[in-house]
């Protein structure tokens, strides 16, 4: 019986008007997103490859030289992998650096040198754009907005409208249980909303993976599997809402307006608003301070060390090893300075992400943007990987240092390390990659909280539904 | 009768559920909104306070006139909480050198350093209008005339001697009416917000912008009213007519101007800028032969251009080469905090060496300037115009247009700063001249008497004149009325003609 209800529904919204903008819309929006990923992403690629051929070389010609220049000047610029899968989800990726740089050197003096450390230099694209400001097409908007929008407009009258007509009691007039008219109804919602964004997900990915120029792996299909099913359990979200309302209300005219002032409020403005209201776009301290900070305690470790440098002949093992101390804690010092503004950052946006989450369209796109591999959850992973390669490269210098018999092997000072060229085929290379399990964990929370939405508002709607009358 | 008609109507509209679940909403929306807006604002003063004081402590710890660093501060416009424009995004600390003409793409930014929170996007109160508003005028309009019909009071409406036309402008005026009040209410919320709060002053003009941004809001308003209005007018059925005009809000606001700049790709020609940046080069590298010319016929024997002067302190000045931006320059100078007794005699040679360099300098920086405005129009400036042009499409991009013009949130509003910035460039060059300084000792050394800084000539900056900001939004307030004037010819033919 739930089927046949469902097939009824199905067939009066497959020739409705409803169904046609729809089908159109999400077309639309798709088409274009694709030719716009299959104009970008092939540029993008190569300038990926570009930068991480002259990363290698960077190594190689350090390498050359000496152990000690290796370990001075650092592997240089670490590059973030472009996402496969960006057209899903662009995920501020433009406000997000795509290189951490190994290789910052801040001063030299006529016998030492600085020692490399890891930075994390930020992107500002914003400080030359005047262009308007736009949301980039891709899934995340065309899901987030456009298709939960489509799913309350199937939904607004499906019981109320009944209600009008009184066709309603006449299904009820059979021996149909309420719950089974629900649910048949919600179904037959489900599917129509469906068909549209199938039908527009497969062109989508049909005229990308035409292209030459882009490869779909076995795994990127895995991940778009798994973005089209948190896109139905949204789009079952927004059914339920749609349904709960017009449960409720006798009119089909005012569940739509409550359920698009609600669409609004939910969808369009609590995602800004909520972040301003916890205060977290709080400057976090001008730019110019930090640096001074740096060379505050760059000048103050200097002075720790100058008069204890001086005391000892130059070229005696001593001068070499307060010489190599003073570097080292220095690199050291500067690095933890760097990583702690970091955190700081990274803080503060988790702070704020932590609080848009009441909004479902800022979950669903957080899920979208970790599936795809873009976004912020993503930036971390490459931090990850970047400080795991920088641990590798540290433990690589040391290890080739004790490997060689003429070496001091006191870090820090060229005198005191190995002076041999190193072989580039046995320098750790860093390579970006994408983990589907850590994106797992990382959704989890997400992925239940929507799961949770659907839940309660499911069952908001049935009890809504059983307890109405007719 | 046509007062009748008008009452009814509004009496019609003001008791209904829609209209108090707008009104409501709306008021939320703004009233959060302000308050996070407002506290925004804070905090940018803040830090535009304390930026102005720091450079200002900076200028007068300077010793030598070649070290100056002139920074300006671009303070934060109040009226960015209606619409904030490119008020927050683009740089708000501008360098003003002798040495190159200050840009906006060479300002800096103070304030906010965590990029990453450019991941969340901000809201304005224009932006809350936008989306609402039009929502609600397409909810009030899309039975006005098709749920008559349906009811058949349309047929006993006009069984009296009402005229068509009678009929429309009575159902466009008192839903206007009942749109306006939570509207107006909203702009009134907004100024009482905005008159409490202790950090900021509105002038009369102020004042007057905000009573343009309000009219470009009713002329938005009513353009969506009417767009509903037409589907009902055309189409039989209310619910029909209700999901047409939802799916046209969807495109319109919603899907049209994302998805049309995604589309289009307005990149500038592909060399403008390293054709750009060879020239400045070249004029540049001139500039550097005429120099080593000079250092080779002076009366100093060597090629040296620091006339081997000793001193506390030395500094040096280098070039600059930032490809994005366009700014390249190169200058050999230095500057010394204090200068020892026994580079005394070579002085004056570092004198004249130095009023040749400021003369050439200024010079060369005139002309690289000549390449590069053009090249940075070609560069940033068309594109974003180009692209302002497509969202003109949409009634939403020439709202948006407008209100940007009216608050001086917009590019033109923003380079009035960088203008003045340019200005006060070619003041301080003057009076660098006037005043022979290029050629006095304390260019370059920072002994004996020291630099009187409050000689210089002072920056101000005022936001451009009422006037101003009505001519740049009147293109577009124009637009969006002549559609309404078209929308609503549009209407009358549809129903004059429609069989009721």
């Amino acid at each position: 019986m739930i089927w046949h209800i469902a097939k009824r529904e199905l067939y009066d919204n497959l020739s409705s008007l409803r169904f046609a903008l729809a089908t159109v819309l999400l077309l639309g929006l798709m088409l274009t997103n694709a030719v716009v990923h299959l104009r970008e992403h092939p540029e993008r690629v190569q300038r990926y490859r570009d930068r991480v051929s002259q990363y290698q070389n960077h190594i190689a010609s350090h390498a050359a030289n000496s152990l000690y220049d290796l370990a001075q000047e650092g592997p240089g610029n670490l590059h973030k992998k472009p996402s496969d899968l960006r057209f899903c989800a662009e995920g501020g990726e433009a406000f997000m650096s795509d290189r951490a740089w190994a290789g910052h050197h801040r001063w030299s003096t006529d016998t030492l040198k600085s020692f490399w450390i890891l930075t994390y230099p930020s992107a500002t694209p914003n400080r030359d754009n005047v262009r308007p400001d736009v949301t980039k097409v891709d899934w995340g908007f065309v899901i987030g907005y456009v298709l939960s929008l489509i799913a309350l407009l199937f939904t607004f009258d499906s019981i109320s409208g009944e209600r009008e007509h009184g066709t309603l009691r006449l299904t009820l007039a059979n021996s149909i249980p309420r719950h089974t008219v629900l649910i048949g109804k919600f179904l037959g919602a489900l599917i129509s909303v469906n068909i549209p964004f199938i039908l527009a997900v497969l062109v989508n990915l049909l005229v990308i993976s035409t292209s030459s120029d882009v490869h779909l792996g076995a795994e990127a299909w895995g991940r778009l599997g798994i973005i089209f099913l948190i896109a139905v359990l949204y789009t079952c979200l927004f059914l339920a809402l749609g349904l709960l309302v017009s449960a409720r209300v006798q009119r089909s005219a005012v569940s739509l307006v409550i359920l698009l002032l609600v669409w609004v409020v939910f969808v369009v403005f609590m995602p800004s608003t909520l972040v301003s209201i916890a205060g977290k776009s709080t400057p976090s301290g001008p730019t110019f301070d930090f640096s001074e900070r740096s060379w505050k305690i760059h000048g103050e470790l200097r002075d720790e060390y100058s008069p204890r440098r001086h005391k000892e002949a130059e070229g005696s093992i001593k001068r070499i090893q307060i010489d190599g101390a003073y570097v080292t804690k220095d690199a050291e010092q500067q690095e933890r300075l760097h990583e702690e503004r970091l955190n700081q950052r990274i803080a503060e946006v988790h702070q704020a992400r932590t609080i848009t989450r009441i909004s479902p369209v800022t979950i669903v796109q957080n899920l979208i943007e970790s599936f795809a591999g873009t976004g912020f959850e993503r930036h971390l992973q490459f931090l990850e990987n970047v400080r795991a390669y920088v641990r590798e490269f540290r433990t690589f210098i040391v290890d080739t240092d004790s490997a060689d018999p003429e070496s001091l092997h006191i870090f820090g000072v060229r005198t005191g390390m190995s002076q041999e060229p190193v072989n580039r085929e046995a320098i750790p290379k860093f390579e970006d990659t994408l983990n589907l399990s850590k994106d797992f964990n990382t959704a989890t929370m997400e992925l239940l909280l929507l799961m949770l939405f659907v839940l309660v508002l499911l069952s908001g709607a049935y009890l809504a539904f059983v307890r109405v009358e007719v | 009768m046509l007062i009748t008609l008008i009452r009814r109507e509004l009496l019609d509209n003001l008791m209904t559920f829609r209209f108090t679940a707008a009104v409501f909403i709306m008021l939320l929306l703004v009233v959060a909104n302000t308050f996070v807006l407002i506290r925004d604002y804070e905090r940018r003063l803040t830090s535009y306070n304390t930026a102005v004081e720091k450079h200002r402590q900076e200028l007068l710890e300077t010793k030598t006139y070649s070290s100056v660093d002139l920074i300006l501060d671009r303070p934060p416009n109040p009226l960015s909480i209606f619409n904030l424009g490119l008020d927050k995004r683009l740089g708000n600390t501008l360098g003003v050198y002798y040495l190159y003409i200050p840009s906006l793409w060479d300002a800096g930014k103070h304030g906010t350093n965590n990029t990453y929170l450019n991941l969340f996007s901000s809201i304005d109160i224009v932006f809350i209008f936008e989306g609402v508003l039009s929502l609600l005028a397409l909810v009030f309009a899309y039975d006005a005339l098709a749920g008559e019909r349906e009811r058949g009071t349309l047929r006993l409406v006009l069984t009296h001697s009402v005229s068509r036309g009678q009929i429309l402008f009575a159902k466009y005026i008192s839903a206007m009416t009942c749109l306006l009040i939570p509207l107006l209410m909203c702009f009134l919320l907004v100024l009482i917000m905005l008159t409490t709060s202790t950090s900021i002053f509105l002038r009369t003009d102020d004042f007057l912008r905000i009573g343009g941004v309000i009219f470009t809001s009713f002329a938005y308003l009513s353009l969506f009213y009417l767009i509903g209005m037409l589907i009902s007018a055309a189409i039989r059925r209310t619910s029909t007519a209700l999901m047409l005009s939802m799916f046209v809000w969807g495109f319109l606001v919603l899907v049209y101007p994302n998805m049309i700049l995604t589309a289009i790709e307005t990149a500038p020609q592909a060399d403008t800028e390293t054709v750009a940046h060879n020239q400045i080069k070249q004029i540049w590298d001139e500039f550097d032969r005429e120099r080593m010319q000079f250092l080779a016929n002076d009366p100093v024997p060597e090629d040296d251009w620091d006339f081997g002067l000793w001193g506390k302190g030395y500094s040096f000045w280098g070039g600059r080469d930032d490809s994005p931006s366009l700014l390249y320059y190169n200058y050999s100078g230095f500057h010394f905090e204090e200068l020892l007794e026994e580079s005394e005699p070579q002085v004056p040679h570092a004198q004249n060496y130095h009023r040749f360099l400021g003369l050439q300098i200024t010079n060369t920086s005139d002309r690289t300037w000549i390449v590069r405005k053009p090249a940075l129009e070609a560069l940033y400036v068309q594109p974003a115009k180009m692209e302002r042009m497509l969202l003109k499409f949409s009634p939403v991009g020439l709202y948006d247009s407008a209100t940007e013009a009216w608050t001086g949130t917009d590019l033109n509003g923003l380079q009035d700063f960088f203008t003045a910035g340019q200005r006060y460039h070619q003041a301080i060059v003057d009076f660098f001249h006037d005043k022979k300084v290029f050629e006095s000792r304390q260019w370059f050394t920072g002994d004996k008497r020291g630099v009187d800084w409050n000689i210089l000539p002072q920056f101000s900056f005022q936001r451009s004149d009422i006037s101003i900001n009505a001519k740049r939004a009147f293109p577009d307030l124009f637009l969006l009325l002549m559609i309404n004037l078209v929308l609503f010819a549009a209407i009358f033919l549809v129903f004059v003609k429609s069989e009721v």
